[in-house]
């Protein structure tokens, strides 16, 4: 093979005895769009470092064009053309667009005297190589994500970058962005710039992709090329379970017919308006939409952290006024944010503390003091039902895996008995096997009458866990499916997208 | 957007403050907008804007710098007690001396800061009291006055570049402490602006982690900062002590909140990266008039401490408030485009 670009073979790396690489092989040609993916904690991230040169492979070798690297120093790497962009993107927020690009350039150079006009050239040829049209002279921190991951790229072609690796690349951008994202990396392709992309997520890596490899473990499952993998093969390979999808079914003659939650006529300036939709017993609706067409707006009204203008909400056929949280939840209304780390977790405190901190007063005494052993074995039920992988409540919440750390929020909100559980992106950031058992969690409360509402941007687990979908976009309700067997993912996203015409009315 | 676009050009804000307070004044004392005035408030607050330039470098370098001031009359003290005792009678001689001292009282501060990695706040709090105690303790703790200061230093303070006659034939003029003030501002600009080590200020209080990934040498940074803002507050205790002629050990000191005040009143965001030297100087001004015009105004001058600590607070919340307004000022809802 001559048009191998990167060769690692049986890398591995042990830090302190655990095992992070496990004789890895990884081999990359010259413009190849290759796929790294595997759980958090799988070996994605340290083999992406001895690519780099950050870390040092315990043993196995790194060339690059035909060259052995000592794996001494990033340096090495970087003149070899490997440029990593971390999922932070490491960008000065405070600088332009145009220092920003060529800050590397500049420091190579070994200059001590800044050449502005230089480096302003340098920035408007990095993104015209791209094809990327940005102003230089603003500062990044006024971008979007996807804008400066486009100022990340740039600055990687400074380097005469032959391969970029992409750390969970498409975690924070909206799937247009992701569609514009692949757009510069085949761009990238036809100038013989390889991109290996990492990430813990399926999905839309196989529309560009060529070959995929799979981590577990720090072992290498195999490598294989895109067509041959569908979600479910690839979902087995890193899981070694048979994770089957099978969409959810709404069973209408075992629950009462009256709506749980009913929102009519709601509205509030600049953020949404007309929005109607029912969730009886049983149901799990789905509700799905670009960051920005205001769908979390509408559910954070419905919880009362910010009041709506107009319209009204009724809990089992009776009109509500929520003001706060804790009229919500005193009308059975449990809200999940699309922030765990920042919204619903205390990541330092207990995972038992987390859990019952909703519902805290219940363990009070007639002395107003807490009834810990009841308190306790109330940690230890929810831990259990919810299958929390934790030798003891007591750890810190923080020391859980993402996945287990969702968990422990779900729980908190089962904790308060609520008739309504929303959840707003219930598995962001999450990987595969846990995603599956949230999933479970939730069809399963559904089965025993909870009415559920999922927002996510994801079509594919709204179509396999709703059995209604409702699309909105800029503000509004664009679309109800009130059978989601009626859509298929590609023309749902086409219709989030509104590339296609739609009866309704926006 | 426009609050925005305010938001971000308090420039702007400072400027208008200034004239209008600068209006205002002019009405209840015409004696405030003449050359006179204006020169005699250049030279007294030459001083605390050579030293609002070393804490604008900090706070631009993500750091907050408390010390400043001390390290100033540590300087001051420390210099003109040795050069009394060693008989040299010479500005350079005082000069180098101080600025010397500063440089290495600096270079401690960098090395907390950089190599062990405490929070710049607490070093410099710590630092400050560590110098001072020092000084006191090991040089004296009596004042040096008028009569005991070298002739040099006594004429140094009166140098004017420029002299104008008064219409009752005494003069004035422009001091030479602006001179000072002025070469150390185009310094300092020149060295953000235009030098790798400069742009690695902004770097180093931009993204720290992504300065290093980067490659710049954030060591050298601080250390760079730190001895810099050292140097400046060297410079500063010389001009002090001239402009007053007499050194009190624990004079300047308690007087950082204001100058740091008054850099952030200037732009510079606290949690680092942002502002100019402009601004720092608009601040400085305002400051400045507003100290000397309190009493004319028929306030006491504790109006002065309280306004700084308004200024201090608003300048920590404003970071947040941005994000904040960023937030809420998002429209969703199309308006009639499609």
């Amino acid at each position: 093979m001559a048009d191998v670009f990167l060769e690692a073979k049986n890398i591995s790396k042990t830090f302190v005895g655990v095992k992070a690489l496990d004789n890895v092989d990884l081999t990359i040609s010259k413009g190849e769009i290759h796929c790294l993916i595997g759980e958090n904690g799988s070996g994605k991230s340290t083999l992406i470092k001895v690519i780099g040169g950050i870390h040092k492979a315990d043993s196995g070798t790194i060339s690059i064009e035909g060259n052995l690297l000592s794996g001494k120093d990033a340096i090495e790497s970087i003149r070899s053309g490997v440029q990593i962009i971390y999922q932070d993107l490491s960008l000065f927020p405070n600088l332009t667009v145009a220092e920003n690009i060529s800050i590397n350039d500049m420091l190579e150079s070994n200059q001590q005297v800044v050449n502005w006009k230089k480096m302003r050239e340098t920035a408007k040829r990095a993104l015209s190589e791209i094809g990327e049209d940005i102003d230089i002279d603003e500062r990044v921190e006024n971008l979007s994500v996807a804008k400066k991951q486009i100022i990340a790229i740039s600055r990687a072609l400074t380097q005469n970058a032959k391969l970029i690796i992409m750390d969970e690349a498409t975690s924070a951008i909206t799937s247009e962005e992701v569609k514009h994202l692949f757009s510069i990396i085949l761009k990238l392709k036809e100038r013989g710039i390889a991109t290996l992309f990492v990430s813990h997520k399926l999905g839309e890596v196989f529309e560009i992709a060529e070959n995929i490899s799979i981590l577990r473990d720090g072992k290498l499952l195999g490598v294989y090329p895109s067509h041959e993998l569908n979600e479910e093969r690839l979902a087995y390979i890193m899981t070694g379970l048979n994770l089957k999808f099978e969409p959810y079914t709404y069973e209408s003659d075992k629950f009462s017919q009256t709506p749980l939650l009913e929102v009519k006529n709601l509205a509030k300036g600049g953020q949404y308006k007309d929005i109607n939709f029912q969730v009886r017993p049983g149901e799990i609706v789905g509700i799905i939409g670009l960051i920005g067409s205001g769908r979390t707006e509408v559910v954070e009204s419905i919880f009362g952290i910010d009041q709506p203008d107009s319209g009204s909400i009724s809990v089992e056929g009776t009109e509500v006024s929520i003001k706060n949280p804790r009229d919500a939840m005193r009308h059975g209304i449990a809200f999940l944010p699309e922030d765990r780390l920042t919204q619903g977790l205390f990541d330092v405190q207990s995972i038992g503390n987390n859990i019952v901190i909703t519902v805290i007063r219940n363990f009070l005494k007639r002395s107003k003091l807490l009834d810990l052993p009841k308190k306790r074995t109330c940690e230890h039920e929810w831990v259990e039902k919810l299958s929390i992988k934790t030798p003891t409540p007591n750890n810190p919440a923080n020391s859980l895996s993402g996945g287990n750390q969702q968990r422990v929020v779900i729980a908190k909100w089962l904790a308060t008995d609520p008739k309504v559980f929303i959840l707003d992106g219930p598995t962001i950031g999450i990987d595969i096997g846990s995603k599956h058992t949230i999933h479970e969690i939730i069809r399963d409360l559904a089965r025993q009458g909870m009415g559920i509402v999922i927002i996510s941007d994801e079509a594919q687990e709204i179509l396999d866990n709703c059995n209604r979908v409702i699309v909105m976009s800029k503000g509004t309700i664009i679309k109800e499916f009130a059978d989601s067997r009626d859509v298929d993912a590609d023309h749902l996203l086409d219709i989030v997208a509104r590339r296609v015409e739609i009866g309704v009315d926006a | 957007m426009n609050l925005k676009r305010i938001f971000k050009r308090s420039e702007t804000f400072v400027l208008l403050i200034i004239i209008a307070f600068s209006v205002f004044v002019t009405i209840k004392n015409p004696a405030f907008l003449t050359l006179d005035n204006l020169f005699d408030l250049l030279r007294s607050s030459s001083g605390t804007a050579i030293l609002g330039i070393g804490i604008f470098l900090v706070l631009i370098s993500g750091g907050v710098d408390v010390s400043s001031t001390t390290i100033a009359i540590v300087t001051q003290y420390v210099s003109i007690t040795l050069m009394i005792r060693s008989g040299i009678d010479s500005m350079w001689f005082l000069f180098g001396l101080s600025a010397f001292i500063g440089i290495v009282l600096g270079a401690i501060n960098a090395f907390f800061v950089s190599l062990l990695k405490v929070p710049t706040l607490i070093v410099t709090l710590g630092t400050s009291s560590l110098y001072h105690g020092i000084m006191l303790e090991f040089f004296g703790t009596r004042s040096v006055n008028i009569g005991s200061l070298p002739e040099s230093v006594k004429s140094f303070g009166k140098i004017n570049i420029l002299t104008l006659t008064r219409a009752d034939g005494s003069t004035y003029g422009l001091s030479i402490f602006f001179v000072i003030l002025i070469a150390l501002l185009i310094i300092t600009y020149v060295i953000l602006k235009y030098t790798v080590i400069g742009r690695s200020v902004y770097a180093i209080g931009g993204n720290l982690e992504a300065a290093k990934r980067a490659g710049f040498n954030t060591r050298k940074t601080h250390f760079f900062v730190y001895t810099y803002a050292g140097l400046l507050a060297g410079i500063m205790g010389v001009i002090h002590l001239s402009l007053i002629r007499y050194s009190n050990p624990n004079y300047i000191v308690g007087t950082e909140l204001g100058v740091i005040a008054a850099v952030v009143l200037g732009g510079a965001r606290i949690s680092g990266g942002t502002g100019t030297l402009t601004g720092t100087m608009l601040g400085i001004i305002l400051i400045t008039i507003l100290e000397k015009n309190l009493i004319m105004m028929g306030l006491s001058t504790y109006w002065q401490q309280l306004f700084i600590g308004v200024v201090l607070i608003l300048g920590v919340s404003i970071t947040y408030l941005q994000a904040k307004f960023q937030q809420s000022g998002k429209t969703i809802i199309a308006t009639e485009e499609e």
